[in-house]
C-alpha cells in the first residue's frame, strides 16, 4: 500500500514539531517566580542583615546574574570575592560603606578599570531594592573580605536612617539623594 | 444515499455549521462574562433570623440590589481565560497572528522582485511564478486580520489595565495603523486581482505600494512591542513625555530590520513548502518542472535572507545590552540561556537542510560530479560547527560528576560553550553554506574567461583568509578582557560579509559566458528533496515561535519592563519545556491553517464543477 503524500507531509510536520518539543524537554527546566518582597524588621541584627542581603543578591537584586564570587579569568563584570577589602581604597575619601552605596545608587559614576558600564541603578525599577534592602546587601558585601558593621541605623550619602545625626560617615551629607549627590571624578585606584 | 439527498445534505450543512459556530461564540462569551471576578453574595447575619421564607427572600433580593447599586466602579486589572489561562491564550493568538503577518509581508517583497525580473527579461515564467506566489496572499491576509482582531479583543478583555496604559502612550499611532490596513487591503487585492489587467509598470507600482504600506504597518506594530521591552519617552512614573521617543526606543530599529529579513526567510520557506506540496501532487512533467523551480526559488529566497539574519540578531542583542545589561544577561546568561541551545539545534538543522537540498539539486544538472566531490568537506565543516554551537557552557551532572570535572563546566568542552566559540561556529556555518550555493551555481558550467585560473585562486584565497581570520579572532577572544572580547564579533561578521560580497562579484564575471556541460533538468528531483523543503519550513516556523517567546518572555514579570509590573497569576516565567510545548502546538495550528490556504490556492487550478449525467445543473 502506498501512503499518500498528504499523509506523509502531515506526519513529517507532526514529527518535526514533536522532535523540537522533545529537545525543549531535554534542557534544564526552571520556573522563575517574580521576586518576593523581603520583610525587613526594625530589630534586625547585622547577622540577620547579612543573611537577607545574600538572599537579595541571588533573588530580587539579580546581582549574581552578572557578578561572580571567587571566579577569575576573562569576566564580564567584576568578581566580588574580597571586594570589602578593596572597597575603602577604590575612591579616595570614600569609606567602604559609601563606596558600596555609590556603586549601587550611582553605578556609572565609577567603573572598575577593564570593565564596561552596565550596572543598573539598584533602587529604581526594574530591580528597585528599597533603602533597607540595600543596607542588607551592603552588609553581605562587607562579609566578602571584611567584617560586617552595617545596621539598619547606618546612614550614608544616599540614605538617612530614621533618627540618625545629620552627617553620614565618609563625609558625604546624610540627606543627599541619588539625584543631588555629586559623582566622584577623582583619580581611581584599581 | 443518492446524489440528490447528498446535495440536500450539503445545502443544509452550510447554515447548520453557521448556526453551530454562532452558538459556540455565544457560549464562549457567556462563559467569559461569568468568569469575571465577583464577590459571592452572602446574606448578612441579621437577615438569617427565622423569618417567613418569602419575606426573607424579598429582603435578600432588596439587599443584593441595594448593594449592587451602591457598588463603585473599579477598573478590573485582569480577567482569566478558561482552561489554558490568559497568558497562553494571548501567546498562541499573537504567535499565529505574527506568523501569518510575516508571510503576508514577505511574499509581496519577493513576488514583486520576481515580477520585475520577468518584465525586464521578457520571460513569462517569472510572471507566472510571481502570480503563483501571490495566490497564497488573499486568504492569508484574511487570517492575519482575523487573528489581529482576536488578539486586540483578547488584550482588552484579559489585560484591560495594561491595554489602557498602552493606549495612553500610543493612541496617536492607532488611527494611522487602521488607515494603513485599509490601504494594504486596497493594494493587495488590486495587485492580485489586477494581474495581467494593467500595464506591467502600473502593476509593479501596485506591488511596490503594497510593500511600502505593509512595511509601515509592521514598523508601527513593532513600536508597541519594542516599547514593552525597552520603554522610552516616558517619565519615571510611566507618564508619556514624547510619543516619538516611545516609538523610537532602543530596540525598535533593530527589530524592524530583523523582522524584515526574518519575514523574507520565513515567507520564502513557506512558499517553497507550497511548491513542494504541489510538486508531490503533480501529475505531469511540466507541472513537476514548474514546481521544482518554484521550490528552488522559494528556498533560495529563504536561505539568502537567512544568511545575514545572525548579523541582524547581533545588532538587536547589542541594543538590548545597551538598554539594560540586566535584560541582556537575563537573555544570554540567566533564565533563557538554555533556550539558545535549542535555537542552535534548530539553526543547525536549517543549515543542514538547506545544504542538503542544494546538494540534491546538483543532480538536476549533467556534469555535476566535478562539484559534488566537495560535498563531504562541506558536510564535515557544517557538522563540526553544529556541534560547537550546540555545546552548552554548563551541563547537567551529578554531584560526583561535577566534582570530577571541577565545576559545572566540562574542562575541555566547556570552552566551546562561550560566545567566542559560538560566534566563530556560526560565521563558519554561514561561509560554508555560501560555498554550497556557489558550487550549486556553477554546477555544469566551466569558466571560459582568460583569467579563470587567477579568479578561482583569488576566490579561494579570500574564502580561506576570511575563515582563518574568523577562527583566529575566536581563539583570541579567550585571552582578552570582556570589554575587548565583545567587540571582536564585529570584525568577524565584517570579514564574512566582505568574503561573500567579494567572491560573488568575482563569480559574476567569471561565469558570465560559461561553457555548459548540460541543461538544468527542472523536475528531476527525488521526492525526498521536497520533504526537505517542508522540513525547512516547519523548522523556520518553530524557530520564529521560539525567538518570539524569548523576545517577549525576556521581560519576565513586567508587562512594560521596569514600568508596568505583571501582578497576574501568570507573572512567573515558565519552564522551557512548557514554552516549547506551546510553541509546538502553535506551529501545528499554523500548518493546519496554512494547509487550508494551500488547498484553497490549489482549487484555482481545478476544473469547474460539472453535474453528473441525470442531475440537473443549477
Amino acid at each position: 500500500m502506498t501512503i499518500p503524500h498528504s499523509a506523509r507531509i502531515a506526519a513529517l510536520v507532526v514529527a518535526t514539531t514533536a522532535f523540537y518539543g522533545y529537545v525543549g524537554q531535554l534542557v534544564p527546566q526552571r520556573e522563575v517566580q517574580p521576586p518576593q518582597e523581603t520583610l525587613i524588621r526594625a530589630d534586625l541584627t547585622t547577622a540577620d542583615m547579612v543573611k537577607i542581603g545574600g538572599e537579595l543578591m541571588v533573588g530580587k537584586g539579580l546581582c549574581l546574574t552578572c557578578h561572580t564570587i571567587g571566579k577569575s579569568g576573562a569576566l564580564r563584570f567584576p568578581d566580588l570575592a574580597g571586594v570589602a577589602a578593596r572597597a575603602s581604597t577604590r575612591i579616595p575619601g570614600l569609606s567602604e560603606i559609601d563606596y558600596f552605596a555609590k556603586s549601587l545608587y550611582e553605578p556609572d559614576s565609577f567603573i572598575v578599570p577593564g570593565f564596561n558600564p552596565g550596572m543598573p541603578v539598584i533602587n529604581k525599577p526594574p530591580i528597585g531594592l528599597t533603602d533597607p534592602e540595600i543596607l542588607c546587601v551592603i552588609a553581605f558585601l562587607q562579609t566578602l573580605g571584611g567584617t560586617p558593621t552595617v545596621t539598619l541605623q547606618t546612614s550614608h550619602a544616599y540614605y538617612k536612617a530614621p533618627g540618625a545625626p545629620p552627617a553620614a560617615p565618609g563625609g558625604a551629607p546624610a540627606n543627599a539623594t541619588p539625584t543631588n549627590a555629586t559623582p566622584a571624578k577623582g583619580p581611581v585606584t584599581p | 444515499m443518492n446524489g440528490v439527498t447528498n446535495r440536500k445534505l450539503l445545502f443544509v450543512l452550510g447554515p447548520v455549521t453557521g448556526l453551530v459556530m454562532f452558538g459556540a461564540v455565544v457560549l464562549i462569551a457567556t462563559f467569559l462574562t461569568n468568569r469575571e471576578y465577583k464577590e459571592p453574595y452572602r446574606a448578612p447575619a441579621a437577615v438569617v433570623d427565622p423569618t417567613p421564607r418569602a419575606a426573607g427572600l424579598a429582603d435578600e433580593r432588596a439587599a443584593a440590589e441595594a448593594a449592587a447599586r451602591a457598588k463603585p466602579y473599579v477598573e478590573v486589572e485582569y480577567r482569566t481565560f478558561p482552561v489554558v489561562g490568559s497568558r497562553v491564550a494571548i501567546w498562541a493568538v499573537a504567535q499565529l497572528h505574527l506568523l501569518f503577518a510575516a508571510f503576508v509581508l514577505a511574499v509581496p517583497i519577493f513576488a514583486v522582485l520576481i515580477e520585475a525580473i520577468g518584465y525586464k527579461t521578457g520571460d513569462r515564467r517569472y510572471d507566472r511564478l510571481a502570480h503563483e506566489f501571490t495566490k497564497l496572499l488573499s486568504v492569508s491576509f484574511s487570517l492575519t486580520a482575523t487573528f489581529g482582531a482576536a488578539l486586540t479583543f483578547m488584550l482588552i478583555i484579559l489585560y484591560p489595565k495594561f491595554t489602557n496604559y498602552m493606549m495612553s502612550v500610543f493612541s496617536p499611532t492607532f488611527l494611522p495603523y487602521v488607515l494603513l490596513f485599509f490601504a494594504e487591503a486596497f493594494f493587495l487585492y488590486t495587485y492580485y486581482y489586477g494581474w495581467g489587467k494593467f500595464h506591467p509598470l502600473v502593476h509593479l507600482a501596485l506591488g511596490i505600494g503594497l510593500n511600502v504600506v505593509g512595511t509601515a504597518i509592521m514598523f508601527i506594530a513593532n513600536a508597541w512591542l519594542t516599547f514593552m521591552m525597552s520603554p522610552n519617552g516616558i517619565s519615571d512614573g510611566g507618564a508619556l513625555i514624547s510619543t516619538w521617543d516611545a516609538i523610537y526606543n532602543f530596540t525598535w530599529m533593530p527589530i524592524n530590520v530583523h523582522r524584515v529579513i526574518a519575514n523574507v526567510a520565513f515567507g520564502g520557506s513557506v512558499a517553497a513548502a507550497y511548491a513542494a506540496f504541489k510538486f508531490l501532487h503533480a501529475t505531469t512533467d511540466e507541472e513537476r518542472a514548474h514546481y521544482d523551480w518554484m521550490g528552488y526559488i522559494g528556498n533560495f529566497v529563504a536561505i539568502i535572507a537567512f544568511l545575514p539574519l545572525p548579523f541582524a540578531g547581533y545588532w538587536l542583542a547589542k541594543e538590548i545590552y545597551a538598554y539594560s545589561q540586566t535584560l541582556g544577561l537575563t537573555m544570554m546568561g540567566g533564565a533563557f540561556s538554555w533556550l539558545f541551545i535549542i535555537q542552535a539545534v534548530l539553526i543547525g538543522n536549517l543549515f543542514l537542510g538547506a545544504n542538503y537540498y542544494l546538494w540534491l539539486g546538483m543532480g538536476r544538472v549533467e556534469g555535476a560530479r566535478s562539484v559534488q566531490r566537495f560535498i563531504k568537506y562541506l558536510l564535515i565543516a557544517i557538522a563540526v560547527c553544529f556541534m560547537v554551537w550546540a555545546t552548552p557552557r554548563s551541563i547537567i551532572a551529578t554531584v560526583a560528576e561535577i566534582r570530577a570535572m571541577g565545576g559545572a563546566s566540562h574542562p575541555i568542552l566547556g570552552f566551546l560553550g562561550v560566545m567566542s566559540a559560538k560566534n566563530t561556529a556560526v560565521n563558519i556555518l554561514i561561509l560554508t553554506t555560501f560555498m554550497s550555493f556557489l558550487l550549486y551555481r556553477r554546477t555544469g558550467k566551466t569558466a571560459t574567461v582568460a583569467w579563470a585560473k587567477t579568479g578561482h585562486t583569488a576566490q579561494l584565497l579570500i574564502f580561506a583568509s576570511a575563515a582563518i581570520f574568523v577562527i583566529f579572532l575566536g581563539v583570541y577572544g579567550y585571552f582578552v578582557e570582556a570589554s575587548v572580547r565583545i567587540g571582536l564579533s564585529v570584525p568577524q561578521v565584517s570579514s564574512v560579509l566582505f568574503a561573500m560580497v567579494a567572491i560573488t562579484a568575482i563569480d559574476f564575471f567569471l561565469y558570465r559566458r560559461p561553457k555548459m556541460s548540460g541543461e538544468v533538468r527542472w523536475g528531476r528531483m527525488p521526492a525526498i528533496s521536497q520533504y526537505v523543503l517542508i522540513f525547512i519550513a516547519v523548522t523556520f516556523t518553530w524557530l520564529m515561535g521560539l525567538m518570539g517567546y524569548v523576545r517577549s518572555g525576556l521581560r519576565q514579570h513586567w508587562h512594560v519592563y521596569g514600568v508596568i509590573r505583571d501582578t497576574s497569576p501568570d507573572a512567573f516565567t515558565p519552564t522551557l519545556g512548557f514554552a516549547t510545548q506551546v510553541v509546538s502546538v502553535t506551529v501545528l495550528a499554523f500548518f493546519l491553517l496554512i494547509g487550508f490556504v494551500f488547498w484553497l490556492a490549489s482549487l484555482h487550478d481545478l476544473p469547474d464543477f460539472k453535474p453528473r449525467t441525470g442531475e440537473k445543473s443549477s
